[in-house]
């Protein structure tokens, strides 16, 4: 099983493969993913931590009459797995049908050629890495910061992927993900990131000097009235709050009570301003892949269209249940997004400032903390954190602080009033699925306060 | 026994010293879990998991330096020790402040915590887990109610992880730990209104499948569920205003584990988590301060028997025992690594935990409670004119200072001239911690005294660490209510 001092992936897929088809599962997928990432952690503008990963994972999706079973390896030798497998088979055995299951996509596949995953360049970054975060950290603090924390992480990963229905795939990929939060003094801070697959894209000091811009924006904040604003978002905010809606597309979501999109596809939910994409095909995209969960090739899908919900994410027993087919979002238990694409809008920053005239508006740059009183109608709250400002005469007039955003993610949906023309990528601690997305300008938004 | 899992554990504290670390662990973990999805009675997945793979850290010319594998070869395990030393020396050169250990008493130990005989997680047939599963949910499915259930999702999860930690300065600790967990979501509709309620349950405890009888689960999740129908048919308006508040053992938990267990963690108050999950209100000069009133004592133990977030020794070797993060209302200890002990000239209160081989350990919450008093339940109630008891909560969320707090009551009940009344609907208590703590007037005994589980989530990567956090019932005066 050890060839060299690696395990030799393709041995241990023939090896799983065919253990499973000795114990006549009817359907199974197999991936095998070996990654190498590496991190480095830092606050008080030192690093704290360099860490790295070896990684290599074995997962199996496998169905027996209707039994859906999975099962997920790192400890590889060639008896554990042999063992773990009639595990699952004695696991399936002991199941009942899954009446949700409705097979694997089936072959043959034809895959999408994603530019931009893997960058060759990229063993540049080990020798780079250090250096690269220290020029953030000077960044940040030619605007002011007096010390910054964040992290940077970079992994290259391979993948492979066989199934019983004639899926044999593997795609090499790299990517970088980067964030720092710059302070001045204890509550005047601000915080950007900066993720991709390419090394040559790599610009952490403009990120660092972002986060010390908004830091020293923030200096003197005074707290904040409660009411209804119109809030500007930055980018990293419309990523959770905003990007949620399209999110919540999920038929898996909305079987188990967590998305407030039940019943409304072909409904109105936003303005016709906003379109929104599931897109693995994105160039850059971090969450861009040619193959989903089942071997299924992945591609782009409309969500939402001219305000118009038009359509959820699925895997194969999703899609058969609601009358469609895959789009190749399949995950091992639920269907999972690639990357979500906001379309974007016609402005610049200082249009969607103007556009707040007349009005009390807020423009928000950093949030966390996103909860929900009902999923399923969508009632939330999320905790503004760095700088967040009043808008007044179009202007960033102010700082302000203890905020809080409370209200329903139909309302902010509903209420996008404008998009800025430049998207960001966004990944961070607080958003999971890579976003591409611009500035966000919502109206009568309502804000909350604590009492003293 | 994996022992040549333990040959390349120890080989790996060779290498490191020959390499000239300072102070290199190795801990190897080999976790088996096992879980089951049911979604709205379907069995919708069965899953298994194998971990198994070593963490390595060092500390050298004042940085640190982790790496992990799970090619359990003697390659991996060379690579890995020799990265970690090297960015462990080039980080640490960097550095103008050089990170250092405090300095701890060494121990050589081995504990357990595991199910009773013919109880533990890989004793119990999947068969029969599966089906006292989907019994619960059977219950839920027939029940009568004013209202609908729509929605039910529970995952079950059981774990046995056997853990050995060896460091360079002779500490060997050797465990193995049973988990069960259970998680689960029920949504009830007013049929008249189409007004929607969640209730989201986490059950959690160290030990095998006999927890579910402990849990008494079949009727806790019926009693949870018939609630969940009254208060989306029957609640009714909560009063605004200044009022006072009774609050539950679940609610006091969840206040205990954000507004108090998280600022006291050593790392976030010297900024080590800063652009993630934040810094804190509390400073290290603030030990000694009054924060709450003084019927306000939280305690952080891992000892607590049977508890979800059990441990006797952290993952840095160091010995545990119960550490009172506010004594009378005084900040008085903090969660503490070796790091951030080390920063503050004091030593580590064992709160070193890593969640996996793949993961450092970092300074975290185990089993987070408010202290019982001296109050009857009834007591409580006797003199308040207006409020609110919240028995349970919903949507919660707190400033990354941790300062300033938002709990949503679910099960929740007007109090008028000392009577608890009907149901009052998502009553809010959106406040500061000095505030919260400040104006708690009185705390149930003892016989009250519960916990709930949680998971703890904070770190970069994501570390999601099993604890507990309870309390009894506790009066809080004068609450602003919007």
């Amino acid at each position: 099983m050890i060839m060299g001092n690696k395990i030799d992936i393709e041995n241990i897929l023939d090896l799983s493969a065919n253990k499973l088809n000795s114990l006549e599962f009817d359907d199974f997928t197999i991936t095998a993913i070996r990654g190498n990432r590496s991190q480095l952690r830092f606050a008080d503008s030192q690093i704290t931590i360099a860490k790295n990963w070896a990684s290599l994972e074995l997962g199996v999706f496998a169905a027996k009459d209707s039994k859906t079973v999975a099962i997920e390896i790192q400890d590889l030798s060639e008896n554990s797995i042999i063992s773990a497998l009639e595990s699952l088979e004695k696991l399936a055995k002991s199941l009942p049908p899954n009446q949700n299951y409705f097979g694997i996509s089936d072959g043959p596949f034809s895959y999408p050629a994603i530019e931009y995953l893997a960058d060759t360049d990229f063993v540049e970054f080990h020798d780079q890495s250090i250096d690269q975060v220290q020029g953030a950290i000077n960044a940040a603090e030619a605007e002011g910061a007096k010390r910054s924390a964040g992290v940077l992480a970079w992994e290259v990963k391979e993948e492979h992927l066989l199934s019983s229905k004639g899926a044999s795939v593997s795609e090499n990929s790299t990517s970088y993900e980067f964030s720092i939060r710059s302070f001045i003094d204890e509550t005047s801070s601000g915080a950007d990131v900066e993720v991709g697959r390419l090394f040559s894209k790599v610009d952490f000091e403009r990120a660092g000097s972002r986060a010390g811009e908004i830091a020293k924006m923030a200096i003197g904040g005074t707290n904040g009235d409660p009411g209804k604003y119109n809030i500007l978002l930055e980018p990293r905010v419309a990523a959770d709050v905003v990007a949620a809606t399209p999110g919540a597309a999920n038929p898996f979501m909305v079987d188990i009570g967590m998305s407030w999109l039940k019943d409304k596809i072909g409904e109105p939910i936003g303005p016709e301003l906003v379109s929104v994409y599931d897109d693995a095909l994105l160039p850059n995209g971090l969450g861009s892949k040619s193959f989903d969960d089942e071997g299924h090739p992945t591609g782009r899908n409309v969500i939402v269209e001219k305000g118009i919900l038009k359509g959820f994410i699925h895997n194969t027993s999703t899609a058969k249940k609601a009358g469609t087919t895959s789009t190749g979002n399949a995950g091992l238990v639920l269907p999972q997004n690639s990357n979500v694409f906001f379309e974007p809008g016609e402005h610049t920053f200082e249009e969607l400032l103007e556009l707040t005239k007349g009005k009390p508006a807020l423009y928000i740059t950093n949030n966390w903390y996103t909860r929900f009183t009902s999923y399923a109608d969508g009632i939330f709250s999320s905790i503004p954190r760095d700088g967040m400002f009043i808008i007044e005469n179009g202007e960033i007039s102010k700082p302000v602080r203890e905020l809080r955003i409370s209200d329903t993610m139909g309302n902010v949906f509903k209420n996008v009033t404008a998009l800025g023309k430049e998207i960001k990528q966004i990944k961070s601690w607080e958003v999971n699925v890579p976003t591409f997305i611009p500035h966000v300008l919502i109206e009568d938004i309502n804000i909350s306060a604590a009492t003293k | 026994m994996p022992s040549s899992s333990y040959d390349l554990a120890e080989k790996a504290i060779e290498e490191g010293e020959k390499l000239g670390a300072q102070y290199i662990e190795a801990r190897y973990v080999n976790s088996r879990m096992n879980t089951s999805i049911l979604k709205n009675g379907v069995p919708e997945l069965g899953a298994i998991a194998r971990n198994n793979g070593i963490g390595i850290r060092v500390l050298k010319d004042g940085g640190v330096g982790f790496a992990s594998f799970n090619e359990m070869t003697k390659e991996e395990m060379s690579i890995a020790v020799a990265f970690a030393t090297k960015m462990a020396e080039a980080t640490g050169r960097r550095r103008s402040k050089k990170i250092v250990f405090s300095d701890e008493k060494i121990h050589e130990v081995k504990f357990e915590a595991v199910g009773e005989s013919g109880k533990r997680p890989f004793e119990v047939d999947p068969e029969a887990k599966i089906n006292r599963l989907m019994g619960m949910d059977k219950l839920l499915a027939e029940l009568k109610t004013n209202a609908v259930i729509p929605f039910r999702f529970f995952q079950m999860l059981d774990e046995t992880e056997k853990k050995y930690i060896i460091t360079n300065e002779g500490a060997k600790i050797e465990s193995e730990i049973d988990r069960l967990q259970l998680f689960g979501i029920i949504v009830a509709v007013n049929q008249t209104t189409g007004s929607k309620e969640q209730i989201m349950i986490q059950k959690g405890k160290t030990g095998g499948l006999e927890s579910l009888d402990y849990w008494k689960i079949e009727d806790f999740v019926t009693k949870e569920t018939t609630k969940l129908s009254k208060i989306v048919t029957e609640s009714k308006e909560s009063p605004t205003g200044v009022i006072d508040y009774v609050v539950g053992p679940n609610v006091i938990g969840i206040m205990c584990h954000e507004n108090t267990g998280h600022p006291t963690e050593g790392d976030r108050i010297l900024g080590r988590e800063g652009a993630q999950a934040g810094e804190s209100y509390l400073k290290e000069n603030m030990i000694g301060q009054q924060i709450g009133s003084e019927h306000v004592t939280i305690i952080d133990d891992p000892t607590l028997e049977g508890s979800y977030g059990y441990y006797l020794y952290d993952d840095e070797g160091v010995k545990a025992g119960p550490r009172y993060l506010h004594n009378k209302g005084v900040f008085e200890e903090m969660l503490h690594n070796r790091e951030s002990a080390a920063w503050m000239g004091t030593k580590s209160t064992a709160a070193a935990r890593a969640i996996g081989f793949n993961r450092e350990p970092i300074p975290r919450m185990a089993n987070t409670y408010l202290a019982p008093g001296t109050f009857e339940y009834e007591e409580l109630f006797e003199d308040i004119k207006l409020g609110v008891f919240m028995n349970n909560f919903t949507e919660w969320n707190i400033d990354d200072r941790r300062y300033q707090s938002k709990y949503v009551g679910l099960e929740a009940y007007l109090i008028e001239n000392g009577e608890i009344k009907h149901m009052v609907r998502r009553p809010v208590i959106e406040t500061t911690t000095p505030k919260l703590w400040g104006s708690v007037d009185a705390v149930a005994k003892e016989k009250y005294l519960e916990f709930d589980a949680a998971t703890c989530g904070k770190g970069d990567p994501m570390q999601g660490a099993p604890v507990y956090h309870g309390g009894s019932f506790m009066r809080i005066r004068n609450v602003e209510v919007r």
